[in-house]
């Protein structure tokens, strides 16, 4: 299935002893076959991508729609093995501690990257220098929802509410905690997170009023928005997303806080470029089927098929803002009272 | 009310697939109800990743027949060997097998298996009515109901189980101790994890399960000696006769209404429904003395109350994501692994799945009232396979099994911690079951109550002047007070009590 001409194949084989040197040098546990197994990729050896949370999630389907269509392009089985745990980083720590042959790959999810680091002690945050990335995939957007019955419309609704407000999010160190605390601190809002346990308890939450309002991702409550079950205040994104075009962003109501669940496949640090290209390849096929094209569509995700160095640079200055602003307004994403 | 999603349900249950797992749940749930040691929340327990890959509603169905089918399967070594194989038919033995020894086994099997018939039909009816009732209320149920719920739940749980109650709130404490172990969903801070990031979401529920109520319950059995089975008597003559029927028609319906009613309380359940009414017919009775030798309405009234305790104990799990007794708790950790939260949305938002479900209970009864008395012969013959052969069979699935559900080696050591754990609770005599149910309202309990404070502002009584959360503690505090109405109730039943004791 090798599609790469000779000499190519060699030079980038260079490439790849040379990172892998480089990499054994800095104390990473690079298996000694790799060279070999780098020349012909996949070589027939099925492939397993790894997927931080329960199957079914969002996160989980991308990757099985990925997975499929990756699998024919490279011509050998590849699995998703859902190893749930602490956000995703339990299964991101396994990653790291696997052979850098290509064969095991993680669909990441961007908060992991860039918002839990803000959340939890130092020593547990997943830093994404530590990995190789193949390749970007979609965005998710968060969009800031209501009941129609609170009678909130806008961010200046909320502003004017004379008391204060409660916000669901869907867990400590999320996106969805993430955009509502920097939009109240940004407006002067005085209000209370109260963290549910993932997307679905916190939209039922804001259905029944529990809550005033929460931040959901897009996919999750475009149903209820379109039955007019919920009210969308703003959305998150940097512009207004495709599926939802009558909603301001919080960008355009006057607020900076760009938050958005991102999404990309990582593999074991020291993987060597040969490898990766030929699996960047791969999902690039993915990514241009037909199939996987409706499958963003049909779940209101916004395509982000940038390259590994593009994606670092994308993860890493989200960090760097979020956690300027966080500071700025002295958030503690940890803390919730 | 609107019919169409209960003729849909229907409909989910008719398809092929689901008939299949149907039969297969009940067949399973006879077999162990036959053997004596391992119970329905043990099999569903260790069964859990094999429903892994398939439909939710197909596994919750097949999981449900697991557990009413044990009910039918206790009765039959009961009556015929006088060997219950389940707590809840230990009951069933007193008349049952006088009943066998005077050559009418049949009739006792026949009285059995229509009670039960008839209790697991009234109770899915009731089912059927009352779980859109609690669902209408749904959106009201926020985080303060909740944090009343699980308070009354793991009250409930430690209080009224049947064994030791100081035992019984010991195991319930430990389950809410268990519970804290994780990451602080509010906060972020590391609680008991050690660093060690299997911990950081806390104990996953399903290997929990599995240990104390699958391998403990192994390693348990391992001990006791197995008796040699005799041979059984030959049953014929299975339709009772007429005198019978009327005989028993008072007792089937007392023990419907009885064995739903105790169902539906959490720490209630099979067991303690088929001691109740078997009490309550002995009371009534004009000659108790024919109780214990041979009376119909003794195998009638604990047969129908256990069957109908088993699908009632459905209603809070379903309706309200609050579940009743141990094998509830399993099933409600089978619905988390298929991505259900169970709770008053449930009826709602995945009526196929509900309905499904409830429906799939008519036909699983009726499946079991075919299939049990012809069966009876081939059930027997299974008693005889030998703990030697089947003890390292199920701790292998077991622990493969546990493996599958994660990915994640550290699940099969917490298996074993457990089962180590389950063992031990066994032996000196505490009952695993409020453990795994404090357990799980724990965190329940924790959540709601820190998100109820938060919405609140700290200000407790918010929780009185919501109209649910309200009512719910006043049950609470009046539950909280019921020891010194039971101390009465105990006075009472110990006239049923010396007969239990002679024969357990």
């Amino acid at each position: 299935m090798t599609r790469n001409s000779g000499t190519r194949r060699w030079v980038l084989t260079g490439l790849g002893i040379t990172l892998a040197l480089s990499t054994a040098a800095c104390g990473g546990n690079v298996g000694g076959g790799s060279d070999a197994a780098a020349e012909d990729f996949p070589g027939g050896d099925p492939v397993t991508i790894y997927v931080g949370q329960d199957p079914g999630g969002s996160t989980d389907l991308i990757a099985r729609a990925l997975a499929d269509a990756a699998s024919e392009d490279l011509g050998v089985p590849v699995t998703v093995e859902n190893k749930p745990g602490a956000n995703g980083a339990l299964a991101a720590q396994e990653l790291a501690g696997q052979d850098p042959d290509g064969h095991t790959l993680m669909v990441f999810n961007g908060s992991l990257g860039y918002i839990t680091p803000l959340a939890v002690p130092e020593d547990e945050a997943i830093d994404i220098a530590d990995y190789e990335i193949v390749t970007g995939v979609s965005q998710d957007d968060y969009v800031l929802v209501t009941a129609p019955s609170s009678g909130f419309a806008t961010v200046d609704d909320l502003k004017n509410a004379g008391r204060p407000i409660t916000f669901g999010t869907t867990g400590v160190g999320t996106g969805s905690q993430l955009s509502q605390e920097l939009l109240f601190a940004q407006s002067g809002i005085d209000a209370t997170a109260v963290p549910f346990d993932g997307g679905s308890p916190t939209l039922t939450a804001v259905l029944g009023g529990q809550v005033d309002v929460g931040s959901i991702q897009l996919g999750e409550a475009i149903e209820q928005i379109e039955a007019g079950e919920l009210t969308p205040i703003v959305t998150f994104a940097e512009e207004r997303p495709s599926y939802l075009p009558d909603t301001p962003t919080a960008v355009e109501a006057g607020y900076d806080v760009p938050v958005q669940q991102s999404r990309a496949v990582f593999a074991p640090s020291g993987t060597p470029q040969e490898v990766l290209d030929r699996l960047q390849a791969a999902f690039q096929a993915a990514f241009d089927s037909p199939e996987y094209q409706q499958f963003n569509e049909d779940n209101q995700l916004t395509p982000n098929e940038v390259s590994g160095d593009e994606l670092r640079e994308q993860w890493t200055s989200n960090l760097d803002s979020y956690r300027s602003v966080v500071e700025e307004y002295g958030i503690d994403l940890g803390g919730a009272e | 009310m609107d019919l169409t999603p209960v003729i849909d349900g229907f409909g989910v249950v008719l398809e092929p697939t689901n008939l299949l797992y149907c039969l297969i749940g009940v067949v399973i749930g006879m077999l162990i109800g036959v053997l004596p040691g391992l119970g329905p929340a043990a099999t569903i327990a260790i069964l859990l990743p094999l429903t892994f890959g398939i439909e939710p509603v197909t596994a919750i169905i097949m999981l449900a027949g697991i557990f009413y089918g044990a009910q039918y399967g206790g009765t039959i070594t009961s009556v015929l060997l006088r060997l219950p194989g389940e707590a809840s038919s230990v009951v069933t033995v007193f008349d049952g097998h006088a009943l066998a020894r005077q050559g009418k086994a049949g009739t006792a099997l026949g009285i059995a298996a229509i009670g039960s018939f008839i209790g697991g039909t009234v109770s899915i009816i009731a089912l059927s009515l009352l779980a859109p009732i609690v669902a209408s209320f749904a959106l009201d149920f926020g985080p303060p109901e909740y944090t009343a719920l699980a308070l009354l739940g793991i009250l409930l749980v430690s209080t009224v189980s049947s064994g030791d109650r100081l035992k019984a709130v010991i195991a319930a404490c430990v389950g809410l101790l268990l519970a804290t172990v994780g990451r602080d969903g509010f906060t972020g801070a590391e609680r008991f994890t050690f660093s060690n990031l299997s911990l950081a979401d806390g104990l996953d529920f399903v290997p929990i399960a599995m240990g104390l109520f699958g391998l403990g319950e192994i390693l348990y059995n391992l001990e006791e000696r197995h008796r040699a089975v005799q041979a059984p008597a030959t049953v014929a003559n299975v339709w009772p006769s007429r005198a019978d029927l009327r005989q028993s028609a008072g007792a089937i319906g007392r023990g419907s209404v009885l064995g739903f009613v105790l169902g539906i309380l959490p720490g209630g359940g099979a067991t303690l429904s088929s001691l109740a009414a078997y009490a309550l017919e002995k009371r009534r009775s004009k000659h108790p003395e024919r109780f214990g030798q041979g009376a119909v309405e003794g195998v009638a009234a604990p047969e129908t109350a256990n069957n109908a305790a088993a699908t009632s104990s459905f209603i809070p799990l379903l309706t309200l994501g609050i579940p009743a007794n141990a094998t509830m708790a399993v099933i409600f950790g089978a619905l988390l692994i298929q991505g259900v939260s169970p709770g008053p949305q449930l009826v709602s938002q995945e009526p196929e799945l509900f309905w499904g479900v409830v429906n799939s209970m008519y036909i699983g009864n009726i499946l079991l009232l075919i299939m049990s008395i012809p069966l009876v012969g081939l059930f027997v013959r299974i008693l005889r396979v030998r703990a030697t052969v089947l003890a390292p069979i199920t701790v292998l699935i077991t622990l493969v099994g546990v493996y599958t559900v994660n990915n994640d080696v550290f699940d099969i050591v917490l298996v074993i911690v457990f089962g180590a754990l389950g063992y031990l609770m066994k032996k000196l005599g505490f009952d695993p079951g409020p453990l795994v149910l404090a357990f799980v309202l724990g965190s329940l309990l924790e959540d709601s109550l820190r998100r109820s404070l938060l919405i609140f502002d700290g200000d407790v009584t918010g929780f009185f002047t919501r109209p649910i959360s309200g009512v719910l503690l006043v049950v609470f505090i009046l539950v909280a007070a019921l020891p010194v109405l039971q101390g009465a109730r105990a006075r009472r039943r110990a006239v049923a009590r010396p007969d239990t004791r002679e024969l357990v």
